[in-house]
């Protein structure tokens, strides 16, 4: 594979960083924050942690699809009514150091934002954006990256990649828009030797080798969805609190809800976060609501992303492996247990892929 | 126009039929009349219709495109939105976008027989593809029409159900619930599948085109069974909860459709293929 990359210190990177922030560009990266590793704008690059070898507490979606947003700011004089756009966000914004599923998770919400019908503020955004990936030196027990096609070293969804060495990192080069963020500096710095390259191939497979959870297969989506009616989702979903974390803290998870705020004479239509989790997700106004319970909700989760998603998107799961639903459901829900066990119980062994 | 899909056009509020205690009819004008001339739905498409300061709702568009030039909807007031919208009246400003989602397939009704089902509110769904059926007279067989409600006075379309029966070839059956009946009421006392089974439709060349709430769906899917209707000839439309409109939000995700985008009109077969997450 024809690669481009440099071969940099942590100085070095970091001396890059601090140019993009002079540069008028707004950084967001892992800081530590007490004890936990937080998505932050940063005003200096040795503010950015990527010492600490995990993933940070949340995903870094929200700088792409905020958790509130406005969609439309509406007054009214009289009988007439005028409308405003918001002003479009054209601030450059570089998002450094995510874990490779957290990149591939930005990729999944471009499935859903930018593919059929795109989403002007999510497009706008995302142009504006340019995101630098940093590859994983160890996987966290609840990691299953590799379990639903993503790697430690993942590329998907990344416009450069750091990989770490012993003695310091690769700067990878993976999209023209990487390619454009460190223009001016490759004569400056040393392109990564091919030795160098291998080092970070070791590094990866020994990380793959590390995840001891099974892979899921796209092809279980039929089984998944014969599994819809068997009694098993009932002990599956019977824990679930319904207090929608999984949703919230998931890089892929994209559900919204449209309100307006404000009153009749004024306000603003935001557009935010939302759970399938809650009960009034599907409630409707008459009372009825198609999934009544919490077993039947936290089914929709679970085939949602590795049933229905997929169908509709080449065999991709809308999930990226992060485990973060795994490591902070209050109740200790494993999606990637609930996967299997589902997929199993709906299909015989003998057919099982 | 516009590129943002959420920017509604907007609407004002012409003409309003008070169809019952809680129901209501709005005829509504685009205020840049050319959108009229670009707008383009097809019976059994739906609209979000803003209500500023109380947000949006999902109505059917009620008005076939044959009567074009404006959106006719009927809501009925439920929670917020469409309590904000009641207390709107005739001059003031709403808002439009859409159409959304997929349509009846009328062009496959042709030479055929009708029958529509409506239960309550569920009327409004059916009130394009009938007022196409009727401005298409000719090019369609025998037209029934079984309208119910709980009570006489919640009985939808009363004015207009008088103007449907004077087209040739159309039949208009009114039915309550038991209890609903009011001493000089001459229709129907039976719930919906009760009544539809005592019509006793002959299936051959016949569709049944029926909306209403989950239990009366129910319950006549299982008379149309008994009737021996395929689940071909039969098709309702869904009315799951949505926000975006534009299969984005999630919300209206049903096994592998969004409801949005490749519903909200399913056939009685399709129904079976899906989970019951409706
Ligand atoms: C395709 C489709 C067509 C419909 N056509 C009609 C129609 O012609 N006439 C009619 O009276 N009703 C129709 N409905 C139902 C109507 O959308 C709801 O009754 C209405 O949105 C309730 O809003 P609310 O604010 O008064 O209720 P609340 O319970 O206060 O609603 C809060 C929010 O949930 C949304 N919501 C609640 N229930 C529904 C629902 N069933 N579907 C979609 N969104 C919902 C509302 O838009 C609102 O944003 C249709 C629904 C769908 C999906
Ligand atoms: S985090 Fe756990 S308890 Fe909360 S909604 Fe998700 S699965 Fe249910
Ligand atoms: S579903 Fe759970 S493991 Fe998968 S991407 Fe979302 S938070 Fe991570």
């Amino acid at each position: 594979m024809e690669r481009e990359g440099w071969r940099l210190s942590d100085k070095e990177w970091r001396e890059w960083v601090e140019a993009l922030l002079r540069a008028g560009k707004l950084v967001i990266a892992p800081v530590k924050e007490n004890d936990l590793l937080l998505f932050r704008h940063v005003l200096m690059a040795d503010e950015i942690s990527v010492s600490d070898q995990g993933k940070a507490q949340w995903s870094p979606k929200e700088f792409l699809f905020p958790r509130s947003e406005p969609l439309l700011i509406y007054r009214l004089r009289g009988a007439e009514v005028d409308l405003e756009e918001p002003k479009a966000d054209e601030r450059e914004q570089v998002l450094v150091g995510l874990r490779p599923c957290d990149a591939a998770g930005l990729s999944r919400l471009d499935d859903i934002f930018l593919l059929e019908e795109q989403d002007p503020s999510y497009a706008q955004r995302k142009k504006h954006t340019t995101i630098v990936s940093l590859a994983c030196d160890r996987a966290e027990p609840e990691c299953f990256c590799t379990a639903v096609g993503g790697s430690p070293a993942g590329t998907q969804g990344s416009d450069l990649l750091l990989l770490p060495l012993d003695d310091g990192w690769i700067l990878r080069v993976l999209t023209p828009k990487g390619k454009e963020l460190v223009a001016g500096w490759a004569a400056r710095w040393r392109p990564a030797l091919a030795e160098d390259w291998d080092r970070t191939e070791e590094r990866r497979s020994a990380v793959e080798n590390s995840i001891q959870l099974s892979p899921l297969s796209a092809q279980w989506g039929t089984a998944l969805e014969k599994s819809f009616g068997h009694p098993l989702w009932e002990s599956l979903g019977q824990r679930c609190l319904g207090c929608g974390i999984c949703a919230y803290v998931c890089p892929s998870c994209s559900c919204f809800d449209i309100n307006d705020e404000g009153n009749s004479f004024c306000g603003t239509r935001c557009r935010s976060w939302d759970s399938c989790a809650f009960a009034r997700f599907t409630l409707h106004a008459s009372g009825h609501n198609p999934r009544p319970t919490q077993p039947s909700r936290y089914r929709q989760r679970v085939l949602h992303k590795f049933a229905y998603f997929p169908d509709q998107h080449e065999g991709r799961f809308m999930c990226v492996g992060c485990g973060r639903c795994l490591r902070l459901c209050p109740v200790g829900i494993d999606i990637h247990h609930t996967v299997e066990r589902a997929a199993s119980a709906a299909s015989p062994e003998e057919e099982r892929p | 126009m516009s590129e943002n899909p959420y920017r509604p056009h907007l609407m004002r509020i012409v003409d309003a039929i008070e169809e019952t205690g809680d129901v209501r009819t709005l005829r509504l004008k685009f205020l840049e009349p050319e959108i009229a001339s670009q707008l383009h739905w097809q019976a059994g498409q739906f609209g979000q219709f803003s209500i500023f300061g109380s947000g949006e709702s999902v109505f059917t568009i009620a008005n076939a495109p044959s009567r074009g030039g404006y959106i006719e909807c009927t809501f009925r007031q439920m929670g917020k939105v469409t309590s904000g919208l009641r207390n709107l009246s005739v001059g003031q400003v709403v808002g439009f976008r859409g159409p959304y989602g997929n349509h009846f397939p009328i062009e496959e009704w042709r030479g055929r027989d009708l029958l529509f089902v409506g239960g309550g509110i569920g009327m409004a769904a059916l009130h394009a593809p009938l007022q196409f059926a009727l401005d298409h007279r000719d090019e369609f067989g025998e037209i029934v029409v079984l309208n119910g409600a709980r009570a006489v006075a919640d009985m939808v379309y009363k004015e207009e159900m008088k103007e449907w029966e004077r087209a040739t070839g159309v039949r208009v059956v009114r039915t309550v619930d038991p209890g609903g009946e009011t001493p000089d009421w001459n229709g129907e006392v039976g719930l919906i599948p009760d009544v539809f089974e005592r019509l006793r439709p002959e299936p051959d060349g016949r569709i049944v085109i029926t909306c209403g709430p989950p239990v009366m769906l129910r319950f006549m899917l299982m008379a149309l069974e008994k009737l021996s209707f395929k689940s071909e000839q039969v098709i309702t439309t869904l009315e799951n909860k949505m926000k975006c409109g534009i299969g984005q939000c999630g919300r209206c995700n049903v096994g592998r459709y969004l409801l949005c985008r490749q519903g909200p009109v399913f056939t009685w077969a399709q129904l079976k293929e899906l989970p019951s997450d409706y």
